[in-house]
């Protein structure tokens, strides 16, 4: 039963005392853990060099020590990743793989039974999630030969890992279905560590957005108010997608989130007690195990005849029938205005679904319909039938759980082209004052009811002190921070609607003096010897064409390194990023036909659709500067 | 210790202080532990539990069930688990302290108690029974009441003891089965997932048994018998499986795929998988249901479908492109979490590994086909980009392979696939070449060199075509390429590119693959390198080379020449410390070269830029190490140099008797070789003659490399260190010219014209180098040095276990001995093989106090012997017997074995003996046909042609002459150099008749004459009373032969200088002393002492010019000191 998912314990830890602030352990696990060690220690040779696995579970304060161990070892929280100087053999990083930031081992100091002093045990796969104040540990049953192979890779006395290799960190992987559990067993605990369990976001044309399952439980079933706790928040979509902090400007993404509510043990300890009882997980879904735990049911809660009731939903809706459908979408835009790199766009959409239908019934609508040739990925929540072809030319059926979810994802080009055209220029016409240019044109060739409620350009100058600016735009208001520029083209309230405008903007902007920054700690972990420039600086500055490459020559001496989670160096660019929330419309031309939806067994229902735009990474990348990308293949 | 109350009730403060602590481990919980005994503990947690407002129940119960091994070690208190457990369960609720979550919790942690220290095996089965019976009464009443969740909790117990014990359930299937069927709420997953466990076990244990038969009841509920009897029991019932009723059941178990959650899922597939496999369903059906889910946001499930494909690898045939375009496209979902992106490029790599080692190459084309697909985006976060690069790498090795596979010709794709797949990767993080060498985008970038570099190869020693595909490999042809460029445009990775070919050097697999970088970067970028300030940077990376000794060192040693020729010419008064920091990297890299390379291929080159530094160099420090390079690499053979220059690394090699292997046999070996650590310390080898030159630079050294491995690496390069002579010495002119015009200007091949004169020098040296053996074939020529022994006796005895003073035995009879003495020796010098000396019997030294009073009782024993004669007694006598391929000073190894009295064996290594320049020192040996009264005239005609062949400007420099024997020849190739000794002329002549009076051919000078004659010290040479005129002669011939010479300037001034200042400050010139010494093998060592008043002018020449740096010590210490 290797293919299933057991936890063997977890654990949360308060990243800035590296203590443990919650620990559990599945006995039940353990034993077969135990079990499988004793016998894959009396089949294999006795090998002293590989026999290093960890036969039982730490305690927490070994487990804590450990962790920060590898924090100092590996030089943050989540560690190098990939193999660079200061990877030490045995470390995570040695392995030269990223994922080894999320799937982590540690070596435990631990005094087995019979051994006279203590020795380092590997203990792996630990999967890594942080969230908030805490780091959270989930570590799932792999067998100890799975643990022996990663041994050998971290320890690997060669260059790394070549791609056609037997035994590689991929097999693992690929192998360990017990990893991925337990990376959603890690993401679970981490929204309720943290508080902020969120379901999507549904909009109906009369209220901003509906409540979630707690909501229609509390309002079918007629009780008010309950429930102090594990009411979900509704929250800004897209939920899952991890968040940039780059475009801000902020570097670390191991800092601490302010503002985390302190960890309810007992909400954690309830949820376990339903989610993964024995430590094998049931149900991950924190919102129908927080209401079966406060709303419980009643004898006249009767299930359906002739059907299952899905374990994914434990109550039924009862009471006036609607279907809502809400498209969201995120636009990723780099672009360059240049012709040797095209631009760059792309909408990751998301159709979040409230069916407030009575029963189980089953609702489908055809996939037809959409510009399939724009849509490039599809995929479902679980509750969709999707037939084994795949999905062209298919109708979708799915049957609805209740409360507010996320029907389908998909990626897809921009049928409508850019929602924003235009450039921006910056040039430093000194070391601190720089002369720009906006040129943009907004909904060009976008109708009614598209409508855009608020568009902004923020500059960000996050490495350098914005002391004056001066410039007119040809509309909107402008208004600086310490490190940022901000031009609202658009305020809401004031949509537009229906016709294109365009917007320029030139005006210089006037920094204090370039100061060499402190270097962070990442810097000097990063351990590159500062020193060798000064040997070779003298001609340097003789050599430099102009005053903007100089600048960012020496800008770029101090330039810290990002983490593997960004994209590249947002700190390295010279960028203004648009933000805007256009309503009315999908601008990848998804939609749903309200007439084509169809309910089995069939109801009187109402089909609602709204659809709202917002501006993911939206980058206009300084057409006089340097810019990142990427090669695009020409299919 | 005051005991304490044992019964006082914890507080639920108290309890949460404990389980934490608990958790925390180590002396926090030994603190409970020791307060309370597990009994105490456990009666307390009872009565806690069964108080109605006890707060903590939940996290209590918890606690009991995470430490159940070590709390339940006794039945008493599983008895009462099991009571407390019907207490709870059966409670009617109260919604405030019994909720369904208490209820729910206790199940769970009774379960897992009895699980854990399996209580079914160690102690009693009634409490399994007794539990599971619970249980089952509890998921009896399927109905939609309130307890539906409990329900669900309670078969999730059973399952887990299901799990545990398999085919604990097996009798009661067929109840389960009509459970599951009638149960219709959220709850009738955990039935489905119940009913499937005990289907998997009974197919797992191939049990006959009917799943249909309800004829035992539910409940009460028993063991089945078959788990409790021996093993032999079970065995019985394996006659087979009941196919046709498990298909039925396998049938409704997939019924019902929709009401799982993902994770039930997962749980429910890995049960599933196996069954079918036992049952010979069609994989295909599983196919049908189940593939869908591959098009779920759910990472579990999106895994369990890989996992189907995996167990079920032919049903999926032709389904493995869906499956890649599905993972690559999940990886491209920017909703999802970064883990699970980077986990969908995992399992994808993980799949491709599998075909790809399968060898389905077809299927390989058209999943490369997608390569396009892999391209990172801008956005994508760099791990990501990371991962898909190895995904892009993986693609071009395919095409790699794919091309080997198509011999036939057939082009696959335009242009060189993998090399696009390669660059337009790169494309994503090409901000590395305008980074910071630290950043990320670095790390990434040079990641993926390595994986497309390496790509096609393993680790594995099984796999031996990797290494012609990888150098014939266009991947490899560009990554050089690339690499060169981009070092030549971004000084800054510079050292990341070392690190880069340092992780390949340090590989067993691939570190030739480091190597061929190195050479392409010496052939192709050093050339193209301009030589300014921002050569620096490229300092590490021509360490590396330097370090390379498959690269030959001239391209480097060319740059290096014309950087310390830029940096002299731009020296200026800003440069300051610059230049002595960039002066002395460059000489870091001269001394890497030194320590990795044979010093005869750097030779050329390295003295030249040597040379140059240290005449012209602006920073004395680093003239001063430019000079102190160039002294070793002169004067040192290589072998020494290089161990001289890896000191440290040695240091730890050297054990104190490398030989003792070789006589192991005796039992006390270890207890010898402890005692045999110090010997030096009290067995003294002593030169009976000191060295002039005590301490020498070069002989200061520890011994390197002693023991019997070394000589035999001696042996094997003989004749190479010999053709090396001959080309060190061929350099030799080309360096002296060097130090003028610091450029290298090839010497002018002389004219030969062949005068009466000539011809007679020519016949003369003929006739002494025939009498010179050839070493290589006949004994050579021995150099001898007289040493003694002895020990002292007090240290000796307390080492090795005599008594002293012996009772009864007074005197000489009281002293240790040693007896059967060998001595072997070993050089890190080319002193040949050195003959060992065997002494068969010698006293200890009596110490200071003993002596004296040995000396009162004997003095009527040996009443001759003088104060100074009787130390000889304790002394032995030997001769150490050198046959010196060059004449170095050096440092002769020493091995004591001997035997003790009482028959221990004594071996040590002694202090090493020093053997300085003046132990070469032989005089000419003289053919056996002249008369004894023609010798001196001899010796002064021999010097005067010696004299003349090591001019520079020599006629017979192209002169080969045969040595004894007739195979051998020797050139003479000659050197001068000058020495001022400002020493009055009578000290002069007496250490020269002390030291040097058998070397004497000839003295020249009225005065000088009278003076040495009276002497008496020197005789049968040749005097010339000459006249001033045949003085001058003398000096002008001198002169002439100094014209258009250039020297060293350190080795003093220029000879016409010399000729003009010197009567100024020498006053009185006296006369000239002519020496003759012969250095073994078949060298010669001139000197022309220009004596005066005041000071003397000693002007050298020698054919082994490498002496000359011993010799400034040697005159020093013998005129000055």
């Amino acid at each position: 039963m290797l293919n299933g998912c057991s936890i063997r314990a977890l654990w949360v830890l308060n990243n800035s005392l590296d203590t443990v602030v919650f620990s559990r352990r599945f006995p039940v696990v353990e034993r077969r853990w135990r079990a499988a060690w004793l016998s894959e220690n009396d089949t294999s040779i006795e090998d002293p060099v590989e026999d290093t696995v960890l036969s039982s579970l730490p305690t927490d304060s070994e487990l804590a020590s450990a962790f920060s161990e590898r924090r100092r070892r590996e030089g943050s929280l989540r560690g190098f990743g990939i193999r660079v100087t200061q990877s030490t053999k045995g470390s995570d990083s040695w392995v030269d793989d990223p994922i080894t930031r999320h799937v982590i081992g540690i070596y435990i100091n631990k005094v087995e039974e019979g051994e006279g002093e203590g020795e380092n045990h590997l203990l792996w796969p630990l999967v890594l999630h942080i969230k908030g104040l805490y780091s959270i540990l989930v570590l799932p049953l792999v067998e100890p030969k799975h643990v022996k192979a990663y041994g050998r890779l971290c320890k690997r006395s060669d260059c790394g890992n070549a791609i056609r290799k037997e035994e590689s960190l991929s097999s693992l992987l690929l192998d360990l279905p017990s990893i991925t559990g337990a990376c959603m067993v890690a993401y679970a605990i981490g929204d309720i560590v943290t508080g902020d369990v969120i379901e999507p976001e549904v909009v109906v044309s009369a209220s901003p957005s509906v409540g979630g399952l707690l909501d229609s439980l509390t309002g079918s079933i007629g009780i008010s108010g309950i429930s102090s706790r594990g009411k979900p928040v509704a929250s800004p979509v897209p939920p899952s997608a991890p968040s940039s902090t780059a475009a801000t400007g902020a570097v670390a993404s191991d800092a601490p989130k302010v503002g985390s509510r302190p960890l309810d043990k007992d909400a954690l300890q309830s949820f376990i007690g339903s989610a993964l009882p024995f430590g094998t997980p049931l149900d991950l879904n924190h919102s129908n195990i927080s209401s079966i735990r406060v709303i419980g049911f009643s004898s006249s809660d009767l299930p359906p005849q002739d059907i299952k009731q899905p374990a994914w939903k434990p109550y039924l809706y009862k009471g006036k029938q609607r279907l809502l459908f809400t498209i969201h979408e995120t636009v990723y835009a780099a672009m360059y205005d240049r012709d040797e790199i095209p631009d760059s766009l792309s909408v990751s959409g998301q159709i979040n679904c409230r069916a407030e239908l009575e029963g189980l019934p089953d609702v489908s609508f055809p996939l037809t319909g959409l510009n399939m040739a724009q849509i490039e990925v599809l995929s479902f929540h679980p509750c969709a039938q999707v037939p084994e072809q795949g999905m062209e030319k298919q109708a979708l059926m799915f049957q609805p759980p209740l409360g507010n979810f996320v029907l389908m994802h998909y990626q897809a080009t921009c049928s409508l082209g850019p929602p924003i055209k235009g450039f921006y220029q910056l040039s430093m016409v000194s070391e601190d004052e720089g002369a720009f240019l906006f040129k943009l044109c907004l909904m060009e060739g976008y109708k009614a009811p598209l409508t855009m409620e608020f568009c902004n350009v923020t500059m960000p100058f996050p490495r350098r002190k914005v002391v004056s600016f001066n410039g007119t735009p040809s509309i909107g208001t402008v208004s600086t921070t310490e490190h940022s520029v901000e031009w609202k083209i658009i305020t809401s309230g004031r949509g537009l609607s229906g016709k294109s405008i365009e917007a320029t903007f030139p005006g210089t902007v006037r920094f204090a003096p370039w100061q060499i920054q402190r270097m962070s700690s990442s810097i000097s972990s990063f351990g590159s010897t500062l020193d060798e420039d000064s040997d070779n600086e003298t001609d340097s500055s003789n050599n430099m064409i102009n005053v903007e490459d100089f600048l960012m020559d020496k800008m770029n001496k101090d330039l810290p390194p990002v983490d593997l989670e960004e994209p590249f160096c947002w700190h390295a660019y010279n960028y203004a990023k648009v933000s805007f929330k256009i309503v009315g419309a999908s601008i990848s031309g998804m939609s749903i036909d309200p007439k084509l939806v169809t309910i089995y067994p069939a109801v009187k229902a109402p089909v609602e659709l709204s659809a709202q735009v917002i501006s993911g990474d939206y980058i206009l990348w300084n057409t006089l500067g340097k810019c990142p990308s990427a090669a695009t293949a020409k299919a | 210790m005051v005991e304490k109350p044992p019964t006082r009730p914890l507080t639920p403060q108290d309890w949460e202080a404990l389980i934490d602590d608990f958790q925390y481990g180590g002396s926090r919980r030994e603190k409970w532990s020791s307060l309370y005994p597990t009994p105490v503990l456990l009666d307390l947690a009872f009565s806690s539990l069964l108080r109605k407002d006890f707060p903590l129940k939940i996290p209590l119960l918890v606690f009991l069930e995470e430490f159940s091994l070590t709390l339940f070690n006794d039945p008493v208190h599983l008895d009462r688990l099991v009571e407390l457990l019907t207490v709870i369960v059966q409670s009617p609720l109260d919604n405030i302290h019994i909720t369904y979550a208490l209820k729910e919790q206790m199940m769970v942690s009774a379960t897992s108690i009895l699980i854990s220290i399996n209580s079914f095996e160690e102690f009693d089965v009634r409490f399994t029974e007794n539990v599971v019976e619970l249980l089952l009464a509890v998921i009896n009443r399927t109905n939609p009441g309130s307890d539906r969740h409990t329900r669900g909790i309670a078969c999730e117990c059973l399952r887990e003891l299901e799990k545990s014990y398999p085919c604990l359930l097996s009798d009661v299937a067929g109840h389960l089965w009509s459970l599951c069927q009638s149960e219709r709420t959220h709850a009738s997953q955990s039935y489905i997932l119940l009913f499937a466990t005990v289907i998997y076990n009974i197919v797992n244990q191939k049990l006959s048994i009917s799943i249909l038969n309800t004829s035992v009841p539910l409940v009460p509920f028993c063991v089945p018998q078959r788990m409790l009897g021996s093993s032999s029991g079970l065995n019985k019932e394996v006659s087979g499986l009941n196919y046709k009723e498990l298909r039925r059941a396998m049938a409704f178990l997939l019924e019902w795929p929709r009401v799982m959650t993902p994770s039930g899922m997962m749980e429910f597939m890995a049960m599933i998988m196996p069954i079918a496999v036992a049952l010979e369903l069609q994989a295909s059906m599983l196919k049908v249901q189940f593939f869908g889910m591959i098009y779920s946001f759910s990472p579990a499930l999106c895994h369990t479908v890989l996992m189907m494909y995996l167990h079920f690898f032919e049903a999926f045939d032709g389904q493995e492109l869906d499956i890649v375009r599905r993972l690559i496209l999940v990886s491209r979902e920017t909703q999802q979490f970064l883990v699970f992106r980077l986990l969908s490029v995992h399992w994808l790599l993980g799949l491709l590994n599998k075909l790809v080692l399968d060898g389905e190459i077809g299927k390989k084309k058209s999943i490369v086909d997608m390569g396009f697909l892999f391209y990172p985006t801008v956005f994508d976060p760099l791990s990501l980009k990371a991962l898909k690069l190895d995904l892009l790498a993986f693609c071009s090795v395919c095409f790699e392979m794919l091309k080997d596979k198509s011999v036939s010709g057939e082009v696959i794709g335009d242009g060189n696939p993998a090399v696009k797949l390669f660059e337009d990767g790169l494309f994503s993080v090409s901000a590395f070449k305008w980074m910071p060498s630290w950043s990320t985008e670095t790390a990434v970038a040079f990641r993926v060199f390595h994986k497309f570099l390496i790509g096609a190869s393993s680790h594995s020693d099984a796999d031996p075509s990797t290494t012609r595909i990888l150098m014939e490999s266009t991947i490899f042809r560009t990554l050089k390429k690339m690499l060169v460029d981009l070092m030549l445009e971004f000084q800054r990775l510079v050292p990341v590119t070392v690190a880069f070919i340092d992780r390949l050097l340090g590989c067993q697999r691939h570190c030739w693959l480091g190597e061929s970088l190195l050479q392409t970067i010496d052939n192709n970028l050093l050339p193209r390198v301009t030589v300014d300030y921002r050569l620096v940077s490229y300092i590490p990376i021509l360490d590396r080379i330097a370090e390379n000794d498959t690269i030959p060192p001239h391209g480097l040693l060319d740059l290096l020449t014309k950087f310390m020729i830029f940096l002299v010419e731009k020296h200026g008064p800003d440069t300051g410390v610059r230049s002595w920091s960039r002066g002395s990297k460059v000489l870091g890299i001269c001394r890497t070269m030194l320590s990795h390379h044979h010093s005869s291929r750097l030779f050329l080159g390295l003295s030249h830029l040597l040379a140059f530094t240290c005449l012209y160099f602006p920073d004395l420090e680093v003239r001063d190490h430019a000079r102190i390079f160039l002294r070793m690499l002169i004067c040192l053979p290589g072998a020494k140099l290089r161990s001289i220059l890896n000191l440290e690394e040695q240091m730890c090699g050297i054990s104190p008797s490398p030989q003792s292997f070789f006589n192991a046999q005796t039992p006390r070996y270890y207890d010898d070789l402890k005692k045999s650590g110090g010997i030096a310390s009290y067995i003294h080898l002593e030169r009976v003659i000191p060295l002039l030159v005590k301490q020498s630079w070069s002989l200061s050294l520890s011994p390197l490399g002693v023991g019997s491995t070394k000589l035999g690496f001696l042996d094997s390069i003989r004749d190479n260190e010999a053709s090396m002579d001959e080309m060190e010495l061929d350099n030799n002119l080309q360096l002296q010219t060097l130090s003028e015009t610091d450029r290298m200007v090839q010497p002018q091949e002389p004219l030969r014209v062949m005068d009466s004169k000539v011809s007679e020098i020519l016949q003369i040296l003929r006739r002494h180098f025939s009498c010179i053996p050839d070493y290589r074939y006949m004994p050579a020529l021995k150099v001898k040095i007289p040493c003694s022994l002895s020990f002292e006796s007090e240290p000796f005895n307390h080492v090795w276990g005599g008594e002293s003073p012996r009772s009864g035995l007074e005197g000489v009879d009281a002293l240790p001995a040693i007896y059967a003495t060998v001595l072997k020796f070993s050089s890190s010098a080319s002193y040949g093989s050195i003959p060992s000396c065997h002494i068969p019997f010698l006293l200890g030294q009596p110490s200071r106090s003993t002596h004296f009073s040995g000396q009162t009782v004997s003095l009527d024993i040996v009443p001759l012997e003088n104060g100074s004669g009787d130390d000889e007694t304790y002394k032995a006598p030997l001769t150490i017997e050198l046959e010196p391929r060059e004449p170095t000073p050096g440092l002769v190894n020493v091995l004591i074995e001997a035997n003790a009295e009482n028959g221990q064996i004594i071996q040590g290594q002694l202090k090493s003996i020093t053997v300085g320049i003046e132990d070469m020192f032989l005089k000419a040996i003289a053919p056996s046909d002249i008369a004894e009264d023609a010798l001196a005239g001899y010796y002064s005609e021999l010097f005067d042609a010696l004299w003349d062949a090591c001019g520079a400007s020599s006629n017979t420099g192209r002169e080969t002459f045969p040595l004894k024997g007739g195979k051998g020849v020797a050139a003479i190739s000659g050197t001068r150099s000058v020495k001022l000794l400002e020493v009055p002329a009578d000290s002069l002549i007496q250490a020269t008749e002390h030291y040097l009076a058998p070397f004497v051919v000839s003295v020249v000078g009225e005065q000088l004459v009278s003076i040495l004659k009276d002497q008496g010290f020197i005789k049968d040479i040749i005097w010339k009373d000459s006249t001033p005129d045949s003085l001058l002669d003398a000096t002008t011939s001198v002169a002439e032969f100094g014209r258009g010479l250039l020297q060293l300037t350190y080795t003093g001034d220029d000879d016409k200088d010399e000729k003009e200042s010197h009567p100024s400050i020498t006053g009185r010139k006296l006369g000239f002393i002519h020496v003759l010494i012969f250095l073994p093998p078949r060298f010669h060592l001139l000197f022309q002492m220009e004596v005066s008043d005041i000071s003397t002018l000693v002007r050298i020449r020698t054919d082994y010019w490498p002496c000359l740096a011993y010799i400034d010590d040697y005159l020093e210490a013998l005129f000055l000191s």
